[in-house]
């Protein structure tokens, strides 16, 4: 097949080695050879649509969501322009500023002594990537709302195919605008734009082109127009390209193909085919965080436990609408309480039942502070959430009220326990077992909820008599033969004889009668079968 | 839909007849002792208020007089309501209460120091159907708290208190000092809503006698 004409751009190339062939440029002509025609055919079966959303201002933004302590920072007003420095690379030299700080004329690279010299009231933050990661996981748990299929394209966009929920949401326009001011309620500022491949989405968003293209027929057109700086390819690769003359990617696509895949990088010209629609761009969804993890730094301190719980509560917020949207509940939650100088406290809830009611967390975490010592004033909170429990959060008893039962047992266990700690709530049960400090035992009192256990006990009762209380512990009495208690004790009934344990150490060989004190207390006592054949008191028969 | 009878039945309803003779009260629950029930309006334990049981000793039989009720509450509603029993004095022996016809998996042990606030807690949470206390109460205000918890809820609410509190006056629906003699257990009602102070031999107590019923 002859060449074309702009083949001699690319010298000392074997054109029977080339990867593609026959193809006269970048650009796939429809029906063309036979790679194309496999390419074409291959675009056609996908019928997407993708939004991108990129955040231009993100390392600001990640930023003063983790500061978003909705007060104003003392000694800083939200006025004074800002700017961020990377501590990795020095923290000598600014990577992002804000709107202020740019109108000052600072840069994103330049120094940050000159950055000083140019504003001297410069406020400086360190840059943060956990929490940039964090920003775009948030953006993309949003965007899960509006469809299911979300991709994370750090470090500063998403992408959303959003071709099954148009309908949905009343059209592109619709659902553009319904996306933006989602993100724009938290405080960010994005850049979308729609078109039938991720790559092009991102590259117009990238650009601030916010097109709505939904149909292939125009994109590459309206491609060819951008600059090459949208696709981020490597610097070496964009200074040959700009030597060349080729400036936006409608020049690139002007380019054999071949040639350009062996002289630059072949994945330049995958990434052209994908953003063209030519080439398939499959992608990795994200999948949501199956645990929350939320950070909120209060400036300034808190050493008030009670603002503390206050401060506490949009992370609380946070969390349930993590919850909602996964239909979970979690039963365990740990808070940590960051101190400048000592460890941090931690302060860990536990739910008697999975639950994603912002109300009753944020009780049981007052609750839970009104006990705790604070070593000092905290700055940040953090809050992490257990493992999701799937959970029906509204199923409550219909016929709740007609019983006049209005809280559920774990939830009382839970308020309980919240103030007096977990072991001073429990449940007891019957042990099939012959010494009688062995014959019961405590339990959570949760797991007998319910229908689940089905020894009931009722063919387990004792042929003699057994007192309603048990001390902790036989008590020794005194008199030697005849015991005393409150004075002499008359024996009612009795010896019921007792010899077991010899297996495990416990080893209990007693006599026990019921006796009645002169004051008419019933006993139940025991004589040790050994050698001394001490007295004890072992219960009282309430 | 409600019928006018479960509107009277509201525990809130407040209604001039109850202040008049035995007969006309709302029916109480059946201590199990036919002689008790003889002298308490309503035939047996209120079914809403506090009671106070004062005692300075703890064996006499304060548990067995309860046993019969708390046996048929532990079995009623479905097994919904539980029964708690706030800083219990000792461990309570889950055979025996087995014996007297108690399903034990009701049962709700708190150990808590004051009593006071997880008692109101138990009251108001209305997933009980009996809470027993053993709190010393210095103040009035917590008592008139517990009872007002205890007139909403349709919970049987008792209080173990000792004998020399009993000069103290307190809102309770109900007060009966027990006490013990040769011939067994003799119960004073100290004072009882709609009813009269009266004093009844019970003789010894069997509770697990009346466990055959369940």
């Amino acid at each position: 097949m002859p060449l074309p004409g702009k083949r001699r751009a690319v010298p000392g190339v074997q054109p029977s080695r080339a990867t593609v062939r026959g193809q006269p440029g970048l650009r796939p002509a429809p029906g063309g050879g036979r790679g194309a025609g496999k390419q074409a055919r291959a675009a056609a079966t996908s019928n997407e649509l993708w939004l991108a959303i990129h955040l231009p201002h993100y390392v600001l933004e990640s930023l003063r969501r983790r500061t978003a302590a909705a007060q104003p920072v003392a000694g800083h007003d939200p006025g004074t322009a800002t700017a961020v420095v990377d501590l990795e690379g020095g923290g000598k030299v600014v990577c992002a500023g804000d709107a202020a700080a740019v109108a000052a004329g600072v840069t994103r690279g330049m120094a940050l002594n000159s950055a000083l010299a140019l504003l001297p009231g410069l406020h400086v933050l360190a840059r943060d990537v956990q929490a940039e990661r964090a920003l775009l996981e948030a953006v993309a748990t949003r965007a899960i709302g509006f469809t299911p299929r979300v991709v994370l394209e750090p470090p500063d966009a998403v992408l959303l195919e959003v071709r099954g929920s148009l309908r949905l949401f009343g059209g592109v326009r619709r659902f553009i605008a319904q996306v933006r001011e989602r993100l724009q309620s938290l405080g960010l500022a994005p850049l979308l734009a729609l078109t039938p491949t991720p790559l092009a989405s991102l590259w117009f968003a990238r650009m601030g082109e916010e097109v709505a293209l939904r149909s292939r027929d125009g994109l590459a057109s309206r491609l060819a127009r951008l600059p090459l700086a949208c696709a981020r390819w490597p610097e070496q690769r964009l200074e040959p390209l700009a030597a060349m003359g080729v400036r936006t990617i409608g020049d690139c696509l002007k380019l054999p193909r071949d040639g350009f895949a062996r002289r630059f990088a072949p994945q330049m010209l995958r990434a052209l085919d994908r953003a063209t629609g030519c080439a398939p761009d499959p992608r990795v969804a994200f999948v949501p965080r199956q645990r929350y993890s939320g950070r909120r730094d209060l400036e300034p301190e808190i050493s008030d436990t009670e603002r503390l719980g206050r401060a506490a509560g949009p992370l609380v917020d946070e969390l349930c609408s993590f919850l909602d949207l996964r239909c979970c509940g979690v039963d365990v939650l740990d808070f940590s309480l960051l101190h400048r100088d000592v460890p941090p406290t931690r302060v860990c809830l536990r739910f008697a039942e999975p639950t994603a009611q912002a109300g009753r967390i944020a009780e049981l975490l007052r609750e839970r502070l009104a006990r705790t010592e604070l070593p000092g004033p905290v700055r940040a909170l953090r809050l992490r959430s257990g493992p999701l429990v799937a959970a029906n959060q509204q199923a409550g008893d219909l016929f709740a009220r007609a019983r006049g039962r209005s809280t559920s047992v774990p939830q009382l266990v839970e308020r309980l326990r919240a103030r007096l700690g977990t072991d001073a709530v429990y449940g007891i049960q019957v042990v099939p077992e012959h010494r009688p400090e062995s014959a019961w035992e405590k339990g959570d009192i949760l797991l007998f909820h319910g229908p689940t256990r089905a020894a009931d006990g009722k063919g387990e009762c004792p042929l003699f008599p057994r007192p309603l209380w048990l001390l902790a512990e036989p008590q020794p009495l005194d008199g030697g033969e005849h015991p005393h208690y409150e004075g002499r004790l008359e024996f009612e009934e009795g010896p019921e004889r007792i010899e077991s344990g010899w297996w495990d150490g416990r080893d209990v060989r007693r006599d026990y009668y019921v006796a009645r004190t002169a004051g008419g207390m019933r006993l139940w006592v025991f004589r040790e079968r050994r050698a001394e054949g001490r007295w004890f008191l072992h219960g009282v028969f309430g | 839909m409600s019928s006018i009878d479960d509107l009277l039945r509201h525990p809130g309803l407040w209604r001039a007849r109850e202040q008049g003779g035995a007969t006309s009260q709302p029916a109480g629950r059946s201590t199990g002792y036919a002689a008790l029930d003889r002298c308490l309006p309503g035939g047996g334990w209120p079914a809403q208020g506090l009671i106070e049981i004062l005692t300075d000793r703890h064996g006499v039989g304060e548990l067995g007089l309860l046993m019969p009720a708390l046996a048929a509450l532990s079995h009623e509603d479905h097994g919904e309501g539980w029964l708690a029993w706030v800083a219990p004095p000792y461990q309570p022996y889950a055979p025996a209460l087995v014996a007297c016809g108690i399903d034990v998996r009701r049962l709700l042990l708190v150990r808590a120091q004051p009593a006071e606030w997880a008692m109101e807690q138990a009251l108001r949470s209305g997933a009980c159907s009996a809470v027993l206390g053993w709190a010393e109460f210095r103040d009035r205000q917590g008592l008139r708290r517990l009872q007002l918890a205890a007139e909403q809820s349709r919970c049987m609410a008792v209080l173990f208190r000792r004998l020399a509190d009993g000069n103290e006056p307190s809102p309770a629906v109900l007060r009966i000092a027990l006490e013990s003699s040769r011939k067994g257990l003799v119960v004073h009602i100290v004072k009882s809503r709609g009813g009269q102070a009266a004093t009844v031999q019970l003789g010894w107590l069997d509770p697990a006698a009346h466990a055959v019923a369940h």
